[in-house]
Parts: structure tokens; C-alpha cells; sequence
């Protein structure tokens, strides 16, 4: 067989670590909330103004913060692919293991369960309890009032 | 943490250069000077020293090994430990030729500076045979280490680090050291130098009863001249190399204190998430950071131009603030591109190149006769898709740019490339950054590219103070340099004996390396091997085996047809094939026979057989699947390799078992798809992994076949997993996998 | 301010209560043994004790730990220094390779052998399953978590002729 020429063949190698790139763009916009050092903007509404107004737009606003640690699995956007969990925009209402872009685990698909307030704390608080073969493996909300919060914000998604 | 360079400070377990070492202008080491001409040509030791020693009670013998008052003996190792062993291994190496005493042996990774290019695996690499007189050594070797400089490569891949730099460099500093020594000590104690002997860190004299430590000689030993060529030790008087020495990168891996890229500690430091354009090639067209401006800890909103990010006071609160980040991209060519339409392209430049068209790899004979007068036709094409990285530390990069300086943290598999890259994304000068290595959470050709250290860099010089970015999950595997999809179609002809005559290949991209394609190891008289490029947007990456990850599985699966065809077994005809070539043979019997190749197995069950040379290491598996369940589950892997000589047994089984798994994570389950440009999958719920309730047994069989070229380790073990696992598949069911991955097949 | 007792070890940090611990310990706490992965509860990584109950700390908040032992990968050893025989197991049988999981494995395999000493294959499997180690360890994992068990020793796998 034809030798191969092996310095051609380092050459990918080469250009690969020594390249540089096309020279470093700056940004093309820059915007500075605040400098490193300097106090934290207050959030425009604080619990404790804003429950005056409207207990219910309180928990919505707790639970949209606790919100977070979900999001890493679950959009809320309507319309939007399902990612490593189902999509909840509008899950109140809707049967367990409805949505067509998402492969629910067996076990959820024949759970039965149409999603309520209750039906939702309950499989937050203890989702392989609720539903035996769950693929839900994390994101189980043990704090009462935070579950509480996280459903109401939940339920929010699904009227609006 | 105090200031900046506590990182460089802190694990001093590993030993990495001391603060003081880099900036005390003003510390010189005790007048340490060895003219290291073999070892590195136009000895640096002088401008080395005040990096690597700490100035007083340690003494440099040449760039890769110092000598402490204390006796201990630091090897300086110039590539990146990311879990191979590398430390350790080099260090035995040099440990070894050096007779020093391994207990007080300390690993020092060497600084990212140009005196530490990866020139012994340029000249492995290109040209691996040449010997030259004593005399002219130091020519070549300057000639090669000028060359590499000039490339700026200090690379840790390509499985190269123990039989390029280890076999040349390392135990040859470790042989010239000792040999320093030895002159020092017989100049002092007025006795032949062919009376000294050493061992265990000990310089001796018999005859006297004379008995020092190295590190009594270590200053005398500026005296000597270091030889060209110091006589290196034969096989038969290893004492640690050929042993399965402990690694010394372990006990800090199980109790939290390794530090990696992610870990990185800069005082005033800030975090920053970052989402780039989904279509590679697009830029951000709009930005709307409404949302993120009122995000609890955010302090800055940056467009890029090709990528937003957000800075924070925390990684998590910069995530959530990018989160909800509202952006819209330009259009490209790209959007255009989903999988099936890839491999569509693939098809029609395929057919296009025909019978003669595309470029031409190796040819031999008249393929296009052999093939029209063959008793016997094979043909067939296989597919593979993209696969990422996926390595278990997320990408990152800690950057400071300030007063024309630029400081980086990273784990990189080529230091001085990234600190290369950060000086052009910096704007400054090489000399005015300073790149600071760590371990590498996994590097399998991914930490080889510069993307992350230029994006780094560009915000923290955006920002003015430390930045440390770090990668989404999703970002990491949607923005990675991939290993490239491809098509290969194969013609085969046998005679009417059932014998190999003919071997047409053509397929997509060549990447790295070029034999990758080839089969020069088989016996088959016409033979040629054309590939053609195919244009795509996505870019493309060395992955774990580079290009013979997909040649392995196509070149084997073929292999296994043309076996079949002849109405062969697969073991017999590729006998066969290499016959002659004693030690191909030695490792294809081995795994053969540790497999109890003859012995059936149950029904359902089946056993195939593949065979790739790679990395300079000869490698044969045999698989055993088990096709009764619901999906193809692999019972046991038998591996037999021949890398010349291993030098840390347990540190190269690790990565025969390592490399079989990313290899069988891949069969099993991996791909990346695109769809309008962008990659579908983003996390390990769609990209997923091998988990240990899917873990085969393995067992590894070592032939030692030529202490004098060794072959890699890294790499290797991964090519011939793919095609064994499917060539198992066909012998328990009759069904011919000629796409991966196996998820995509139906064994019902 | 959130009070948290880790490692022993009793501790006050004023962080957004939704904060996963991930960060809080890597961060705020400056402890970073704890490694991030994934981000969605799927390699293992970033697995902690919580009550000594494995968790997976980036997706738990703060707040779930309030009042609560969290424990790291930094406080399995003992105040001398003694790792734990999970620990000790790993180098015996030289497990980690990049090392970038194995925080997480260790703290996944203590977890399985303080509630269950003496853990069958089965077991093993269904307790490390969500660990991902992308340098595909498990069989030495394995072994090793058998050995700290007192199952068996590790044995050489590799033969060289």
C-alpha cells in the first residue's frame, strides 16, 4: 500500500492548535446594571408592599421564583418543545401524559390523574410516590409553602 | 483565597510553579546550569529556573527534572493530566532511567511556555525512524524543536504523550540526569565514573563504601556536560517501568481537593452564562434583556455579536437572567440543513464521484478489473451521525483582563494554544498573558479547541474585572466541535476460493488521522480508497480516535460481510488476511482464544470479532452480545493489545475499559442530529450515556511486542468496539447493522 | 440569611432561597468538591447528602436544606484526615480517571452502604445508575463499592505476556 506521507497527516493536528481565530470582535452591546462592589438594585416590588395589594399575585410572583430550580427541565412558554420534561404552559386541567412532543414514562401515561391543585402538590411533594415509575427522578418540592407557591404559579400559566 | 494567584499556589500536592517562582524577577536558582543539549537544545535551564524552582535549595538539571536539597526528585511533565495517567506514567519513566527513589518522586505539570512544545511528538509523528550520529543529534533535535515552536504546539492527544515525549524525551532526561550525577559524584570522589552505581535516589561507590544522595550532587552536577545520547536502560532492568504504579493524581480525585477549570479562584471574581447563536455561523440579530435587567445579582448584559451572556454575581443567577434573555438571530446557509437532508448531500457527491471521481487516499493494483472479474460481489455503505463530546466538566474558562495584562484558568489539552488564543482575543501580547492549567474534567479532543478561552476572555475584557464562564449543559453539547457525520460505500471482490482480491472504498471527510481509512494490514491485492469532502456548516472536531472511530466500525463491519460472503468465519478470513505479519496475528489468536472463540453460546446470543490498528497500537476485540431482551445488551468485552511496551499496566487497561465505553456509549445511543442547522439533542435526557447497569465485564489481555516503538493508549481501544458489538448483533440474528446507532435499529 | 449546617459545620448565607444548593456550596461556601453537570438531575455530579439521603444538589434549592445536615465530598473524612472506606476503596482500586464524577459516585456509593452494607449487584446498579462517569469507570466503581462492603477484593484484570 502507498506510503502515506505523515507529515501531511500532523498537519490537521497543527492547524488545529496553532490557529488563532479571526481577531476578537468587542461587544456589540453592552449593558451595566450595576458595577461589581455597588448595593443590589431592590426588586421593584417587595413582598410585603405588594401583599397589601394582592395575596394571590404574592404567591404567583414566591412561586415564579421558586419556579427556577424547575426550569432546568420544564418551559413554560406556550407553544414551546417539550425539553428534558414536559412542556407545563397550561398544565391545570390537562391529563396526565397528554402532550404529543414529550415521551412520558408508562407509568404517568396511565395514571389516570388530570391535573388539579391537589393532584399537583401531591405528585410535587413526592412524584415517584404519587406515580410509581415516574421518570421524574428530582425536582421534588418538600417545603409545603413553596409547593403551594409553585402551583399557584403554575395554575397562573394555565388561566392567563 | 487571597489574591489572584492562589490558584497557582494552592495544590501543591500536584505541585504546580509557585507564585513566587513566576513573578520574583529578582530569584535566580543557585547558579543551576546544565547544558541539556539532547534533552532541549540551547539548554533553557537558566530561564527556566526562576519559573520552576523555588531559587534556594532546589536544582534544575535540564527542563524536565529538578533535584531538592531534601533528595526529592520532580519530573516536569509537559502535557495535561485528564485522566489517562500521564503524570504518573512520564514520571515513571524518567523516575526509572534516572534510578531515583519513586517514593520521592514529585509530579510539577510544566508552565505554558514555549520551551514546553510537544516537539518529541512531532518527530514521532513525522519521522518516527530516523536515528542520527551522537554527533548530529543535537542538530535534528533543534531542528525539530524550532520547528514545533514555530507551530506553537504543546499538545496532549492523539494518544502521544508516552511514545513521543515519554520514550523520547523523558526517560532520556532521566538517563542524562543519572549520568550528570554519577560524573559529578566520580570527579568528587576521584573514581572511574564505571565504578558508580545508583539506586533509589543513592549514589554509590563499592570498592570505597561511599554513599550519597542525589541531592548531595545535584549543584556539582552544573559542572558536567549533559551527552547527546545518554545510554537508556534495556527491558530486562526496568525497575518501575512495566509496573502498575499507583497514579498519583488519585487520592486528591476522592476527597473533593482536585482542582479543575470549573474550580478556579479569583478574588472579585464574577460569573457569566453564555448562549450562543443556535446555527453556527449566525449572529445576534436583536437582543431584548427587558426581563434580565431586573434579575436579582445581574450586573451586566453583553451581545456579543455571535453569542449573549449574562454576568452576575452568581453562575445561577446569570443562567436565570440569560434565560430570560429574548434573542433573534441572522440567517444562514445552515438553517437550511436537517439530518436527512445531510446525509442526502452525502448521497448526491457520492454519485456523483462514481466510479473514479473524488480524491484518490492509496491505490494499489486495478481495483476496477479485480472487482468486474470477482466470483464473488460484496457491497455495501454504512452511516454514522455526529457525536459531541459530551466530557463530564461543562466547558469554562476563568479570564482577567486589566492594565495590558490577561490572566486565564482553563483545563486545556494544549496550554500554550489557549494562551495563544487569549492573547489574540485580548489583544495583547503572547508574553503579556499568563495561562494557568488545571485538571481537565475530561478532555477526549474537545479541550483541545479554543473556543471557550476566546469567549471568556472577550467578556471579562468587556467587564474589566475576573470573569469565570461556564457552560450550560445544553450549551455544551449544542455548541461543540463534533465528530463529523459520514457515508462510506465499500465494493469488495473474492476469487472463487473465497479470497479477498479487491478493496474499493470511498466515504466522506477526511479529518485526522490519515491512515484512519486505510488498510494497509490486510492482504488484499487491489485496493483503493477515495474520499470526497462535503461542505457543512457544523463544525468539526478531534473525538476520541478521530476518524478511526467511524472507519473502525465501517472498515470492520465490511470486513465481516466480505467473511460472510466467502461463507467464511470472521476470525478465519481475517487470519487470512493477515497473514504473515507475526505480531497482527499474536493479537487476533489472543482474542480469540481468551474469548473461547469456538465455544457456543446460548441461543439469542452471539459473538463478533474486529480488528484495528490505531495510534500506533494493535488492537482486537471480541464482543458478546445478548439479543433476547428488548434491546441489545453487551455482556463482555475481550480486548488483546499490543502498544509495544506498556509502561503503567493498570494505567492502560484503565484505558482500554475507558475508551470501550465512550465507544459503546456511542453504538448504543449516540447522536447528534441537526434540524434547520441547529442540534437537536441538549442535555443527557436526549444525548444519553452509558450508565453502569449497562456495564459489560472486561477483560484485557497486554503482549509486549517491541519495547523500542511504542504505541498509544488513549485512543485505541475505541475502533474495533463498534464494529465487534454489531458483527456480534449478525452473528446472533442475522441482521447487518449498517447505521448507527443501534437506537435507530429495529431488532424486534 | 438561610442557617445551614454543613459538614458539621453550622453556617449562615444569604442567597435567593430558590438557589440550588450546588451553587450555594460551590459559591457562597467556597467547597468545590460538589461538581456541576448537568444541571437537571441527570449525571450525578453534583450529589450530596442531605439527612445523609443522596440529593442532587443542583436541583434542590436552599431552602430544602434549612435546618438540615447537608454533608459534602470535603466532609467524608475524618477531622485527622482518615478518608472513608469508600474512599479508601476508590484508590485501592484506582477508580477515578479525569475525576471530574467521582465526588458524586463517593458520595453515591456511602450513601448505598450506610443503608445497606452488604449491597447485591442488583442493588448496586439501581443505587449508581444516575451517576454518570463519562471515562466509563463502572467496573471499577463497582468493585471498589464491593470491596468498602468487605464483598471482595479488587482483583488485577489485566495479564501481560
Amino acid at each position: 500500500m502507498k506510503r502515506l506521507s505523515a507529515a501531511a497527516a500532523l498537519m490537521p493536528v497543527l492547524i488545529l492548535t496553532a490557529c488563532g481565530s479571526d481577531p476578537a470582535p468587542e461587544p456589540v452591546e453592552q449593558i451595566v446594571v450595576r458595577e461589581p462592589g455597588a448595593a443590589p438594585v431592590e426588586p421593584a416590588a417587595t413582598t410585603s408592599e405588594a401583599s397589601e395589594v394582592d395575596g394571590e399575585a404574592v404567591l404567583i410572583a414566591a412561586g415564579q421564583s421558586a419556579y427556577a430550580v424547575c426550569s432546568g427541565c420544564h418551559v413554560v412558554e406556550a407553544g414551546a418543545a417539550s425539553t428534558a420534561g414536559p412542556n407545563l404552559h397550561a398544565v391545570f386541567g390537562r391529563a396526565a401524559g397528554a402532550l404529543d412532543d414529550f415521551a412520558y414514562s408508562d407509568a404517568l401515561k396511565s395514571s389516570d390523574i388530570s391535573w388539579t391543585e391537589a393532584e399537583l402538590d401531591a405528585y410535587l411533594a413526592d412524584p415517584a410516590g404519587k406515580v410509581p415509575g415516574t421518570t421524574m427522578v428530582a425536582g421534588a418540592v418538600q417545603d409545603d409553602e413553596r409547593r403551594k407557591a409553585i402551583v399557584a404559579y403554575l395554575k397562573s400559566l394555565s388561566t392567563s | 483565597m487571597s489574591d489572584a494567584e492562589t490558584m497557582t499556589d494552592t495544590p501543591k500536592k500536584k505541585g504546580k510553579w509557585t507564585r513566587r517562582a513566576f513573578i520574583g524577577a529578582g530569584v535566580v536558582a543557585g547558579g543551576a546550569l546544565v547544558v541539556g543539549v539532547a534533552v532541549r537544545p540551547g539548554n533553557p535551564t537558566d530561564r527556566l529556573s526562576p519559573m520552576l524552582t523555588n531559587g534556594k535549595d532546589e536544582q534544575l538539571l535540564n527542563a524536565w527534572v529538578k533535584v531538592g536539597a531534601d533528595n526529592i526528585v520532580t519530573a516536569i511533565i509537559p502535557h495535561v493530566e485528564m485522566g489517562q495517567g500521564v503524570f504518573t506514567a512520564l514520571a515513571q519513566m524518567l523516575a526509572d532511567e534516572m534510578d531515583a527513589d519513586w517514593s520521592k518522586v514529585r509530579i510539577l505539570e510544566s508552565p505554558a511556555i514555549d520551551q514546553y512544545v510537544s516537539d518529541s511528538i512531532g518527530r514521532e509523528f513525522i519521522a518516527p525512524n530516523l536515528e542520527v550520529p551522537e554527533i548530529l543529534e543535537p542538530t535534528v533535535a533543534g531542528g525539530f524543536l524550532e520547528l514545533v515552536q514555530a507551530m506553537g504546539l504543546q499538545i496532549t492527544g492523539g494518544s502521544f504523550s508516552v511514545r513521543g515525549t515519554g520514550q523520547r524525551a523523558m526517560r532520556t532526561a532521566g538517563a542524562a540526569a543519572r549520568e550528570m550525577l554519577v560524573a559529578a559524584a566520580a570527579s568528587e570522589w576521584d573514581v572511574p565514573a564505571s565504578e558508580i552505581t545508583t539506586a533509589d535516589s543513592m549514589i554509590s561507590h563499592a570498592k570505597s563504601g561511599k554513599s550519597e544522595t542525589f541531592a548531595k550532587f545535584a549543584a556539582a552536577a552544573e559542572e558536567q556536560s549533559l551527552p547527546a545520547k545518554p545510554k537508556l536502560k534495556s527491558p530486562d532492568n526496568y525497575k518501575l517501568m512495566g509496573k502498575p504504579i499507583a497514579r498519583t493524581d488519585i487520592p486528591e480525585k476522592v476527597d473533593g481537593s482536585a482542582l479543575f477549570g470549573i474550580d478556579a479562584k479569583v478574588p472579585g471574581m464574577k460569573y457569566a452564562a453564555v448562549k450562543a447563536a443556535p446555527v453556527v455561523g449566525a449572529t445576534v440579530e436583536s437582543m431584548d434583556a427587558t426581563a434580565a435587567k431586573s434579575m436579582p445579582g445581574v450586573l451586566q448584559i453583553l451581545n456579543m455579536g455571535d453569542f449573549v451572556a449574562v454576568v452576575a454575581d452568581g453562575y445561577w443567577q446569570a443562567q436565570q437572567a440569560l434565560n430570560s434573555v429574548k434573542t433573534t438571530y441572522s440567517k444562514t446557509e445552515g438553517d437550511k440543513l436537517d439530518q436527512a437532508s445531510l446525509f442526502k448531500r452525502y448521497d448526491k457527491h457520492l454519485n456523483e464521484a462514481g466510479a473514479d471521481g473524488g480524491d484518490t487516499e492509496t491505490e494499489e493494483g486495478d481495483v476496477g478489473e479485480a472487482f468486474a472479474n470477482a466470483a464473488t460481489k460484496v457491497e455495501a455503505e454504512y452511516k454514522v451521525p455526529f457525536l459531541a463530546h459530551a466530557t463530564m466538566e461543562p466547558m469554562n474558562c476563568t479570564a482577567w483582563v486589566r492594565d495590558g495584562k490577561c490572566d486565564v484558568w482553563s483545563g486545556h489539552q494544549s496550554p500554550l494554544g489557549a494562551r495563544k488564543a487569549a492573547a489574540e482575543a485580548a489583544g495583547l501580547d503572547f508574553d503579556d498573558v499568563t495561562y494557568h492549567n488545571t485538571y481537565l474534567g475530561g478532555g477526549f479532543g474537545r479541550r483541545s479547541e479554543n473556543d471557550n478561552i476566546e469567549m471568556a476572555v472577550r467578556i471579562a475584557k468587556a467587564a474589566g474585572y475576573p470573569v469565570k464562564m461556564i457552560w450550560s449543559r445544553e450549551e455544551d453539547t449544542m455548541q461543540d466541535h463534533y465528530r463529523p457525520s459520514a457515508t462510506s460505500r465499500f465494493q469488495g471482490g473474492l476469487d472463487k476460493n473465497g479470497k479477498a482480491v479487491s478493496w474499493s472504498n470511498i466515504h466522506t471527510h477526511l479529518f485526522d488521522p490519515a491512515d484512519a481509512p486505510t488498510v494497509p494490514y490486510y492482504n488484499i491485492a487491489n485496493h483503493k480508497i477515495r474520499k470526497i469532502d462535503v461542505p457543512t456548516h457544523l463544525r468539526f472536531g478531534p473525538w476520541r480516535s478521530v476518524d478511526h472511530s467511524q472507519h473502525g466500525f465501517f472498515i470492520e463491519s465490511f470486513v465481516d460481510e466480505m467473511a460472510e460472503a466467502a461463507g467464511k468465519d470472521g476470525y478465519e478470513f481475517r487470519r487470512e488476511l493477515l497473514a504473515g505479519s507475526k505480531r497482527h496475528l499474536a493479537i487476533l489468536d489472543k482474542v480469540a482464544k481468551m474469548s473461547g472463540w469456538d465455544k457456543p453460546l446460548p441461543e439469542g446470543h452471539g459473538r463478533g470479532i474486529a480488528f484495528v490498528p490505531s495510534f500506533g497500537s494493535i488492537i482486537a476485540q471480541v464482543a458478546e452480545v445478548d439479543m433476547t431482551g428488548k434491546k441489545p445488551k453487551v455482556d463482555k468485552v475481550y480486548v488483546a493489545a499490543d502498544a509495544g511496551f506498556v509502561v503503567n499496566p493498570d494505567g492502560f487497561t484503565a484505558q482500554m475499559e475507558s475508551a470501550i465505553v465512550y465507544g459503546l456509549t456511542a453504538t448504543l445511543y449516540g447522536e447528534i442530529s441537526l434540524k434547520d442547522g441547529a442540534v437537536q439533542q441538549s442535555n443527557f435526557h436526549d444525548y444519553q450515556m452509558l450508565r453502569i447497569n449497562e456495564m459489560p465485564e472486561i477483560e484485557v489481555a497486554i503482549i509486549n511486542g517491541d519495547h523500542k516503538r511504542l504505541g498509544g493508549g488513549g485512543e485505541p481501544s475505541l475502533p474495533p468496539l463498534a464494529p465487534a458489538v454489531t458483527n456480534a448483533i449478525f452473528a446472533a440474528t442475522g441482521k447487518r447493522v449498517r447505521e448507527l446507532p443501534l437506537s435507530k435499529n429495529s431488532f424486534a | 440569611m438561610i442557617k445551614l449546617n454543613v459538614n458539621g459545620q453550622d453556617k449562615e448565607v444569604d442567597v435567593d432561597p430558590a438557589t440550588p444548593i450546588l451553587w450555594v456550596v460551590r459559591e457562597n461556601l467556597e467547597m468545590t468538591g460538589t461538581k456541576f453537570g448537568c444541571g437537571i438531575a441527570q449525571c450525578g455530579a453534583c450529589t450530596v447528602h442531605l439527612d445523609g439521603k443522596p440529593i442532587r444538589s443542583c436541583s434542590t434549592p436552599i431552602s430544602d436544606a434549612e435546618g438540615k445536615a447537608i454533608t459534602t465530598i470535603e466532609g467524608l473524612a475524618t477531622e485527622d484526615g482518615t478518608l472513608n472506606k469508600v474512599q479508601q476503596a476508590w484508590i485501592e482500586a484506582q477508580v477515578p480517571q479525569c475525576g471530574y464524577c467521582q465526588s458524586g459516585q463517593i458520595m453515591a456509593a456511602t450513601a448505598l452502604l450506610e443503608r445497606n452494607p452488604q449491597p447485591t449487584d442488583e442493588q448496586i446498579d439501581t443505587a449508581m445508575a444516575g451517576n454518570v462517569c463519562r471515562c466509563g469507570m463502572y467496573g471499577r466503581i463497582r468493585s471498589a463499592i464491593k470491596a468498602a462492603a468487605g464483598i471482595e477484593q479488587p482483583a488485577a484484570k489485566e495479564t501481560v505476556a
